[in-house]
């Protein structure tokens, strides 16, 4: 019952695309995908208690290395991702295996540094990465045959959305959520019932990142431009503020966190121009003083 | 009888200080054993060492047969020598159930690939029953699903003990266990961990007050200066010359 309630959602935001015109595509799938991120972040700072900033570095990634792979060294469709996802998982392992040994306060610190570089890398990138400019003006290349473009493109970020989602989601309600749930709140103790807490740490950090990379090559293929503007750190600091202000260690928190706030500058904008940003600086810091659980607390103590 | 846990010659310095020195005892399935002595004699260090926490300079510490020694907290925990803590540890952000499920942690398979595809609802059931099982064994009985920030001192300390025990210990090291309680939480207490030997398992106590740990523990081996200066029964320690000159002006707490 509860099944045919999720496959009969999911079935309904496969269904929309088909009934939106192009900007409203454009604006759903921009949506979707950052509820995808917001997910992956959410298990990583939520679930498991990691402050790190390269979420989105990931992300960029991901989408840089696909369009690289794909533009710049002629490989195949298929190639590419897989290779893609590896660079992720390599970039991922080589900052949490020194750095979650530590104190959290240096995976915060290290990944601000990645993220920083990462933006770097893709100025100075040279013919690589475009420069400042970036790359531009490349279509995916066909599948069988197929060029998937407009709603049915649509789809497959849907499609990635349902797979991140039932992946968390059976690592949360199993003994490795409840292992990362434990590492955030005292990891001593958690230690102490048996959980590798390092091992712990260094599998969500990488999984979680993997994760965002292939959501990043998803997206490369939505504005079909990538560049370095795009994956700097507003936005990088917008994924956490997604989290706490939709409720962290929650999956709707995540949803409901992405959702408001990638939904809230359209509406705001004609309003107040670009001080929307202030308006979610105020939101967070309410969220942080007066609702530590976010939207999702707030409604939790309502409906009782 | 066999020993589950065995201690030799275990030896920590701190600087100058001797901590511990070559400290010597066994502890037996389904044996109570009490380790006392003064503030400062080692007891805690002792502890730490035994769990993982602190590395010994010397000695051997070998729980059902093989070597612990240097192995990181979780390995030991994994090898089915859990523990309590003394200042109560719980998961604040989980519930009194899922806190206990933590302790159930080495009773999975923990195949990642198995939660991915799906297959691992039926372990995770029946620990959930066991957990169930093990908050009523400790008198927690309707506060399963109570957010653990409203349990009581007493009741953290019981959160602990079901945690503890979830993982089907072969071994349970209890830091501490009486300090905070009131006294009916001790009589309570007592009760629980006369349960758990029953059980077969093995329980060393750390504690403080003799008043509640000399009618407890089957054995009690008493530590002054980081040295047993004495073991035995309750009794046999109780008339013992030795721990009454290191207990000197405080005869009376035997």
């Amino acid at each position: 019952m509860r099944r045919l309630a999720w496959v009969a959602g999911f079935a309904v935001l496969a269904a929309l695309p088909f009934f939106l015109g192009s900007y409203h595509n454009d604006v759903y799938r921009k949506l979707l995908l950052w509820i995808t991120l917001a997910l992956g972040y959410n298990f990583l700072f939520g679930i498991c208690g990691q402050v790190a900033f390269s979420h989105f570095a990931f992300y960029g990634i991901g989408a840089y290395s696909v369009v690289i792979l794909l533009f710049q060294f002629n490989l195949p469709l298929p190639v590419a991702i897989v290779l893609g996802v590896v660079i992720c998982v390599a970039i991922a392992l080589v900052v949490a295996i020194p750095s979650t040994r530590l104190e959290g306060f240096y995976l915060a610190l290290v990944t601000l540094a990645l993220a920083q570089l990462f933006i770097v890398v893709l100025n100075e990138g040279g013919n690589v990465t475009g420069g400042t400019g970036g790359i531009a003006n490349y279509r995916l290349p066909p599948i069988f045959g197929w060029r998937i473009a407009g709603p049915p493109y649509t789809l497959v970020i849907v499609g990635l959305l349902a797979a991140t989602f039932a992946l968390l989601w059976r690592l949360d309600h199993s003994w490795f959520g409840r292992a990362c749930r434990a590492v955030r709140d005292n990891p001593e103790a958690a230690a102490a019932m048996g959980v590798d807490v390092a091992r712990t740490k260094v599998i969500v950090f990488t999984l979680t990142s993997a994760l965002a990379g292939i959501a990043g090559m998803v997206y490369a293929f939505v504005d079909n431009t990538v560049n370095p503007p795009i994956f700097g750190l507003d936005n990088a600091f917008l994924i956490l503020f997604m989290v706490i202000v939709g409720g962290a260690g929650r999956h709707a928190g995540a949803v409901i966190g992405a959702t408001l706030l990638f939904l809230l500058p359209f509406w705001l904008s004609p309003i107040v121009g670009h001080h929307h940003q202030l308006i979610f600086g105020v939101l967070v810091v309410a969220a942080i003083l007066a609702q530590p659980k976010g939207l999702i607390g707030l409604w939790d103590r309502f409906s009782k | 009888m066999g020993s589950i846990l065995e201690v030799r010659r275990l030896t920590k310095r701190f600087g100058g200080l001797t901590a511990v020195a070559g400290l010597d005892f066994n502890l037996g399935d389904g044996e109570i054993l009490g380790l006392i002595g003064p503030n400062g004699a080692g007891k805690t260090t002792t502890f730490n060492i035994i769990a993982g926490t602190y590395a010994a300079d010397q000695g051997e510490i070998r729980f059902a047969g093989e070597s612990i020694l240097g192995l990181p907290p979780h390995q030991i925990a994994r090898r089915g020598l859990m523990r309590t803590f003394q200042h109560n540890r719980p998961f604040g952000g989980m519930p009194v159930l899922e806190n206990v499920m933590v302790g159930a942690h080495r009773q999975f398979d923990r195949n990642l690939f198995r939660v991915l595809t799906g297959r691992g609802v039926e372990q995770e059931q029946k620990q959930r029953r066991r957990a169930e099982e093990l908050i009523e064994f400790v008198g927690l009985a309707g506060l399963r699903d109570a957010d653990v920030g409203t349990l009581s001192f007493g009741q953290g300390r019981l959160l602990e003990i079901a945690r503890a025990l979830a993982g089907e210990p072969r071994a349970i090291l209890f830091d501490e266990p009486a300090a905070g309680l009131t006294p009916a939480e001790l009589d309570r207490l007592a009760g629980i961990i006369k349960g758990i030997a029953g059980r077969g398992i093995a329980v060393l106590l750390i504690e403080h007050d003799m008043r509640f740990l000399l009618p407890l523990a089957h054995r009690v081996v008493v530590l002054n200066f980081g040295a047993r200066i004495a073991q035995g029964t309750p009794q046999e320690v109780r008339a013992d010359r030795a721990v009454m000159d290191a207990y000197l002006g405080d005869a009376a707490a035997l």
